[in-house]
């Protein structure tokens, strides 16, 4: 679940990106968030992962009350929300099994978990003949599907995709969003932001439109309305 | 933990193979620092020593008149031996006065003719007179002075206190300017590891901001960069410990014939004290690689 209670942000004085925001998303949702460049998209984003700090209101994750995280805190959360992004930020010089790899190994993991989780995920999102390929090696797609691999290996709550389509072609994007409904399935609140009018009109399912920093719209089943 | 220890180590050497050319600039920068700190250790163990030999040199002759007999001479000596700022008294009478300028000048043949043709003894008897101290010396010459016997036919006050002073001066003046130098070093050692924990923090950013995230832990993140510091500190002091032994070495045969009368070998003082000298240096080194490493993350990773 996640709780947004009247979230302001601004980074200037008076340059307010967010404003009084208010959401509320079950768990296991799949919820689309879309709005123009500038909206306040990925702020929102920023703040959901703990990047940034909201100026007013109050942001809850399940029972946690993030508002004021402290830095010491942010990687417990972390682990509970995977995030992909439009450029995949993966290692070129680490093979596609290697990369999803690294996110457990920096968290301590023994060789043997590593070993089982990350075969499960690559093999969830279709990669595992492919896992010893390196980024350079593999379309966009799968690229992108390895991103979600890697954003999976802590079995989060919430997987937050924002742009994940971005850079992808029609028939790459689609299947980005298959899987992306798939996770879903298995009980994971998704967030899907994008600007995509084609992928959110497709879904059918809960749209949550942002401008100039404020929710304009909240429809179930809605549409892309900007 | 060891695991994750491990895998810190494993990224610190990344992070050194990946910057090769700026280890070496940094590892160049402290191994010049180190170095002007051994050589001003060096100076000041050698200045200790050359102080210690003046002052066991500090001493006043007392040279007596040929014909005083010996029991006037005797009561001089128990005199001053009285007094309570001396140490020793030594007496060297007419002969041993004699011999010891034969055994000087035992190369010299026209003095030892001339000394033939005088036909006599010619020499005085004295006293050597130590003082405690090197400090009490200049005490004991107003006394010495102001003593009256007839006896004592003149009175030699080596200046021995003002070449203590000098070798003070020299001493204190090397100190200085080491100080001086070593600060420097300090101040570049510490912009050069910071600057190469800045791009090694470049070189990573991705990794960087991929292990934030996914939740890696803060330590994981910027440990790996403390960790480099430290091997910095380690290859510096290494380096130094090869360079500097040979210099030594070097140097050795020429403070032997400076210091021709005394025992100084600053091999074996630096063999002595290997231990306490480069661990120091390597605990001083790896605080100044650590903090630098530690200004630079908190700056450039946002840990």
């Amino acid at each position: 679940m996640i709780k947004l209670i009247n979230v302001s942000k601004s980074y200037l004085k008076n340059i307010e990106i967010l404003h009084d925001i208010n959401l509320y998303i079950e768990a296991g949702e799949f919820v689309s968030l879309v709005g123009q460049s500038g909206s306040g998209k990925t702020t929102l984003v920023k703040v959901l992962i703990g990047e940034e700090r909201v100026g007013g209101g109050r942001v809850i994750i399940g029972d946690w009350d993030i508002t004021r995280i402290s830095k010491r805190e942010v990687p417990y959360l972390r682990r509970q929300i995977g995030v992909i992004f439009q450029d995949f930020k993966l290692l070129p010089k680490k093979t596609l099994w290697e990369n999803v790899a690294f996110a457990l190994e920096v968290c301590g993991q023994s060789p043997a978990k590593i070993e089982k989780i990350v075969s499960s995920v690559m093999r969830l999102v279709g990669l595992e003949d492919k896992k010893n390929r390196y980024p350079h090696e593999v379309s966009g797609g799968e690229q992108q599907r390895t991103a979600i691999a890697r954003a999976l290996v802590h079995q989060p709550k919430i997987l937050l995709a924002d742009e994940p389509t971005g850079n992808l072609d029609s028939i790459n994007a689609n299947e980005i969003i298959d899987l992306l409904e798939r996770i879903n399935k298995f009980g994971t609140t998704v967030i899907l932001v994008t600007h995509n009018r084609e992928i959110v009109n497709q879904l059918k399912k809960r749209v949550i439109t942002i401008d100039n920093g404020k929710v304009v719209s909240d429809q179930e089943k809605g549409k892309y309305l900007l | 933990m060891l695991l994750s220890f491990v895998r810190i180590v494993k990224f610190s050497i990344q992070d050194i193979s990946r910057n090769v050319w700026l280890t070496i600039a940094t590892v160049t920068i402290l191994v010049l620092a180190l170095f002007s700190v051994n050589v001003l250790l060096t100076v000041e163990m050698l200045s200790r020593h050359a102080i210690e030999a003046v002052k066991e040199k500090v001493d006043i002759s007392l040279y007596l008149k040929s014909d005083a007999s010996e029991e006037q001479i005797s009561s001089l000596r128990s005199q001053v031996s009285q007094m309570s700022r001396v140490k020793k008294v030594l007496y060297t009478s007419k002969a041993d006065a004699l011999r010891f300028f034969r055994e000087k000048n035992k190369d010299n043949p026209e003095v030892l003719t001339a000394l033939r043709e005088l036909g006599r003894n010619p020499l005085s008897p004295s006293l050597i007179i130590m003082p405690n101290s090197a400090d009490e010396a200049p005490m004991l010459i107003d006394e010495i002075k102001k003593m009256d016997s007839d006896i004592i036919e003149s009175r030699d006050f080596a200046d021995n206190a003002l070449i203590l002073e000098k070798i003070n001066g020299i001493t204190n003046k090397v100190k200085e300017v080491g100080l001086f130098i070593i600060s420097i070093f300090i101040f570049t050692s510490m912009l050069v590891a910071y600057n190469s924990i800045k791009v090694a923090i470049y070189t990573h950013r991705r990794e960087i901001e991929i292990m934030r995230l996914v939740g890696a832990p803060n330590t994981f993140i910027y440990l790996p960069f403390v960790f480099s510091g430290i091997i910095y500190a380690l290859m510096s002091v290494l380096i130094i410990i090869a360079i500097f032994y040979p210099f030594l070495g070097l140097l050795q045969p020429y403070l032997e014939v400076f210091f021709m009368d005394y025992n100084i070998n600053i091999i074996n003082y630096f063999l002595d004290n290997f231990w306490v000298i480069f661990s120091l240096q390597f605990v001083a080194v790896s605080l100044i690689s650590v903090l630098s490493s530690w200004l630079a993350i908190r700056r450039y990773a946002r840990v």
